[in-house]
């Protein structure tokens, strides 16, 4: 085995990540190799260290509530869907209902009309707007790909 | 039954596999969603508390993480490794609130954090003592990829597998990035103290 590939076989050795050949392999290596040897060494301690190195615990109770925790936002989540679809439908309905019993009504005044229809396309347009920036901004999010 | 630990900390029981939980879910299932979360919830907190260095932030967004992979579990492909998907999930919901939190905090100082900043204080994240603030000294030091990987293997428990498949490398490449960075580390570290 050359001094290359046992570098890199430390690693896996250090992490638990060999089969029982490439251990043996490397034993045999780090037999007659004393720089390997001294790196392995190194890498040992640098191993223990970080091993060592604790995180600081939270309380038990919060780990006893984080299941729950992430089991209300699964519900809430699909709250959020069927309040969103309601929402829609019932605007969707008062839209239709507008045109129909306003727009269409020959008795409502033309200037009525007019004022009424140009400020919902004003929110029409500004909504698409923002939408359209929303989607912009994802496209262009360099972080977007992180997110499969 | 199978423990996992991290660092440490919390042992938790996996008896179902991940892909089963998953095909659970996928059928509507939703309780078993609790396998997945009960088996990765420690790591991907302190995933989540080396970016915030906040213990309600850490929380917060690490359960967010496990509802919006919930809410994607169709995307997910059940021949990768759960983790590895999540942890890009958690990896970017991270990275975003350190941004907005850093733009909002200090207008004039603001870099975009894509890998952990340890941060000024050790103890914010780990029990102290001398060893730690010379070890974590010294992955500050290193260059944001080195510190990733270190950070991966030994902080949150990664595989290699699980490290390929996040990084997009072969296995091969996970163990050379690691032999470099380690070997970047221990220079550092000699540097601090003649020798570690």
């Amino acid at each position: 085995m050359k001094c290359d590939q046992a570098r890199l076989l430390m690693m896996g050795y250090l992490d638990k990540e060999l089969r029982d050949e490439e251990v043996k392999a490397l034993e045999e290596h780090l037999k007659t190799c004393a720089s390997c040897r001294r790196e392995w060494e190194s890498f040992q301690k640098l191993k223990q260290e970080t091993s060592q190195m604790k995180f600081k615990p939270i309380p038990e109770m919060f780990w006893d509530d984080y299941w729950q925790n992430v089991y209300n936002r699964m519900e809430r989540g699909i709250s959020w869907i069927l309040i969103s679809v309601g929402a829609i439908l019932l605007l969707a309905y008062a839209a239709y209902d507008l045109f129909e019993t306003f727009f269409l009504n020959p008795q409502e005044p033309l200037v009525e009309k007019i004022g009424l229809g140009l400020l919902l396309l004003g929110l029409i347009i500004l909504l698409i707007s923002v939408i359209r920036e929303k989607m912009m901004v994802r496209r262009v999010d360099k972080y977007r790909r992180v997110l499969r | 039954m199978r423990f996992s630990v991290v660092k440490g900390y919390v042992a938790v029981k996996a008896e179902i596999s991940d892909k089963e939980a998953i095909e659970a879910c996928l059928r509507g299932d939703k309780e078993m969603y609790r396998h997945i979360v009960e088996k990765y919830k420690v790591r991907a907190y302190y995933l989540a508390l080396m970016f915030t260095k906040n213990h309600e932030d850490a929380l917060d967004l690490s359960q967010e993480a496990f509802y919006r992979a919930y809410r994607s579990l169709k995307d997910y492909d059940p021949s990768r490794p759960f983790y590895s998907w999540f942890y890009r999930i958690l990896k970017n919901l991270c990275i975003n609130f350190v941004n907005q939190h850093k733009r909002f905090l200090r207008m004039d100082d603001y870099t975009e954090a894509t890998v952990p900043d340890l941060g000024e204080r050790p103890d914010q994240l780990f029990e102290q003592n001398e060893r730690t603030k010379l070890l974590w000294q010294g992955l500050n030091a290193l260059n944001e990829k080195d510190r990733e990987i270190i950070l991966m293997k030994d902080f949150n428990d990664f595989s290699y597998q699980e490290m390929a498949d996040v990084l997009n490398i072969p296995i091969g490449s996970v163990m050379s990035r690691l032999y470099y960075a380690r070997k970047r580390l221990l220079k550092i570290l000699q540097n601090f103290k003649g020798e570690i």
